[in-house]
């Protein structure tokens, strides 16, 4: 049996994967946009980690599934949520870790956890994309502007423009008229990134907020949206390059506990 | 690369093939089909009704005096029954259309929405035809929009309205006021000629007591199956299959059928209980639930819990008939307009909030559950008021794990299952962690 252990997230917007070695050092990273094809996106993450590690298929015990396309990575061996892989991967990243905030595409979740990485509470945004990383790519869409760009030209406000649509759809429309009536197009980023960190600190309320704080999921990378959160939270999050991949990370980790436990306690075989 | 599919000790979920394998047929699953043929004949008994000219009273679940309507022969129609029924075979888009093209709100109640849909075309409805009302029941004033639910039918089709305002449990302790019930019971007397002159009959007391008889014999034995989930493992799923075994004590209140099938299910609970048989493979899980359940997506929603041998071993939702189990209520044919007053002030959605949250505590710690979830719905506000508190109050001050779910008991377009499945997978993979601990 091999010794690695993969763990792919199949999110609504990135497909992310991560290899992990017998020792927990991640060995490879890969990144792509999901697509409608979910099962392509995670082989092509999946061979890209392999390659990028120089790692042969035969060399991996163990594939997790997490994300919203999890049931349809059929060709790895469990699926687990999001939420418990986040909660392991951000304790991986950042050991004095009790919450976690994961925003992604479409969903933003607060996870307390334990010492151990496991979830002890969660709360997720309603059936919404107000609060998401939807509402920010939205608002790029409307104003012509790539991701990166929007959290970078949001860093040089100092007045955020009060965006007051709690709707994805409608915020694009919102943004619009705020350029119409005059705002700076930094005011109104500044304003945007407010309002949602604003609805993600209620989210943390609900399952307590309790320090030290991981930042994770696709938006951790947007240095405005981690600036309108410490700003709020008058604390600083944990953050870094790796935390886009946490799920991925947290999956591979429960893969490697797999196959630990298997060692100990080898089930029958299908 | 495989390694077998087959879970591991250390698994929190279930892997791919166990998603696969077939939960094995429970067997002993006779009452089940005795509910839907109960409800079939219900439903023909309203078809018979009309052509034979019987008078109709719609009235709401919560608290009504059926076996006083029973007394005079009218029929009762519980138009949020047809309604659900309705919405679990797929047929509530098109009455709520019919609603919302007279222009009610997207975000008004569906329940309400379905009616006047159903009223709008006349009766007519996906399970058929329901009779127009001779008497529109207004018993339950819990709810604001019920009251002008019934309101608009009556301008739709010009039946009277009778209203019996059952007051709200205001005691934390649950207590009632003597004068409560007297007040209530005053309201009742009141009604009694009322309905003499809308059926032309004589109230015939005997009749209603022989009914209260019936019904205190009935509801003696649903509350025996309820409490059937205090075993190791439950039996039954008390709140997927009680929605099923509730509907009797909901229909047929005060007839000899409705005492039959809680006799035939309470004998079938505990054949399941003797041949370890129950709603799933395993018992892995022992939740509570609270909240109004889903009916368009009902068996896939069911299957979100099924999957984790789930068992759901007590709930609310069945309560909102009567709070059998809190034995605030007996009905007493030596004394029948005061203890069916005493009945009608016991509906779950009566209670007060701080009431609510001390029967789940006591349903977490008499049933030995693992969790709880609560369901709550955008179609009623009165219902899910104060979910997030509960499960705040639950999870943070009690440690019991709660989940809270949302979307709509009978509007299809609320629910998402990619994000409900989610959150419940999620939910019990961090049961399965804490039970490892």
């Amino acid at each position: 049996m091999g010794a690695y252990s993969v763990g792919i997230d199949a999110g609504s917007t990135y497909t992310k994967g991560v290899l992990l070695d017998a020792q927990r050092t991640i060995v490879g990273t890969a990144v792509q946009m999901t697509g409608v094809n979910i099962v392509a996106a995670a082989n092509n993450v999946y061979r890209a980690v392999l390659q990028e590690a120089g790692v042969a298929e035969g060399d991996v015990g163990c594939l997790v599934g997490t994300g919203y396309g999890r049931y349809n990575i059929k060709f790895g061996h469990v699926q687990i949520t999001e939420i418990s892989c986040h909660a392991k991967g951000a304790s991986f990243l950042f050991p004095a870790t009790h919450t976690v905030l994961d925003m992604g595409g479409q969903d933003t979740k607060a996870i307390r956890t334990n010492e151990r990485g496991e979830v002890v509470d969660f709360c997720m945004n309603d059936k919404c994309a107000a609060g998401t990383g939807r509402f920010i790519e939205g608002s790029a869409r409307a104003l012509g502007l790539s991701l990166k760009e929007v959290g970078d030209l949001s860093l040089r406000s100092n007045r955020a423009v009060q965006v007051s649509s709690t709707c994805a759809v409608f915020a694009e429309s919102e943004t619009l008229e705020l350029l119409a009536w005059g705002h700076s197009l930094e005011d109104i980023l500044y304003g945007v990134h407010s309002s949602i960190a604003t609805r993600a600190i209620g989210l943390l309320q609900r399952v307590g907020i309790e320090p030290e704080l991981a930042f994770t999921g696709g938006v951790s990378l947007n240095r405005g949206m981690v600036r309108c959160l410490e700003e709020q939270l008058g604390v600083k999050l944990n953050t870094s390059e790796r935390t886009m991949f946490c799920g991925a990370i947290g999956a591979a980790l429960f893969g490697l506990e797999r196959m630990e436990q298997e060692v100990a306690a080898p089930p029958v075989r299908a | 690369m495989f390694i077998g599919y087959i879970n591991v000790p250390g698994d929190i979920g279930p892997t791919a093939q166990a998603l696969e394998a077939k939960v094995p047929k429970a067997g002993f699953d006779e009452a089940k089909r005795l509910q839907g043929t109960l409800l079939k004949r219900y439903l023909e008994s309203l078809w018979a009704g009309a052509a034979a000219g019987r008078k109709f009273a719609y009235t709401f679940v919560m608290g009504n005096p059926i076996e006083l309507l029973s007394a005079f022969g009218i029929v009762p129609v519980f138009p949020e029954v047809t309604c659900l029924n309705i919405s679990y075979r797929g047929g509530a888009p098109g009455l709520i259309a019919a609603s919302e093209e007279e222009g009610y709100s997207t975000d008004a109640c569906g329940y309400v929405k379905m009616g006047v849909g159903a009223a709008l075309k006349g009766g007519q409805t996906p399970i058929g035809n329901i009779p127009r009302p001779d008497i529109l029941l207004l018993n339950y004033s819990g709810c604001q929009i019920y009251i002008h639910w019934w309101e608009q039918l009556h301008y739709l089709t010009g039946a009277p309205i009778y209203t019996v305002d059952v007051p709200y449990i205001r005691e934390y302790d649950g207590r009632v006021p003597p004068h409560d019930i007297d007040y209530v019971v005053g309201q009742l007397k009141e009604l009694i000629p009322d309905l003499e002159k809308a059926t032309g009959s004589p109230f015939d007391e005997e009749a209603l007591r022989e009914a209260i008889d019936r019904s205190r014999e009935a509801w003696d034995l649903w509350r025996q199956c309820l409490e059937t989930g205090t075993l190791r493992p439950t039996p039954f799923d008390a709140y997927f299959e009680s929605i099923y075994y509730m509907s009797p004590i909901t229909l047929l209140r005060g007839t000899a059928e409705c005492v039959d099938f809680y006799r035939f299910l309470l004998d079938e609970l505990h054949r399941r209980h003797e041949a370890g048989v129950g709603p799933t493979k395993d018992e892995k899980f022992r939740i509570i639930f609270e909240g109004v359940p889903n009916y368009p997506y009902f068996k896939s929603f069911w299957d979100l819990f099924k999957k984790w041998d789930a068992r759901c071993v007590a709930s609310t939702y069945p309560k909102v008939a009567g709070m059998v189990d809190s034995g605030s209520f007996r009905l007493d044919p030596g004394r029948p307009l005061e203890s069916l007053a005493e009945y009608m002030i016991h509906a779950y959605c009566n209670l007060n909030m701080i009431g609510r949250v001390g029967l789940l505590e006591r349903y977490v710690k008499d049933y030995q559950a693992d969790g709880m979830i609560i369901h709550a719905i955008k179609s009623c506000r009165s219902f899910s008021m104060g979910h997030g508190d509960i499960r705040e109050h639950f999870a943070k001050e009690l440690d019991v794990p709660t989940l809270l779910i949302e979307s709509d008991h009978v509007d299809p377009r609320y629910y998402s299952e990619a994000q409900m499945r989610n959150r419940v997978d999620a939910f019990f993979e961090t049961l399965a962690l804490r039970k490892r601990r």
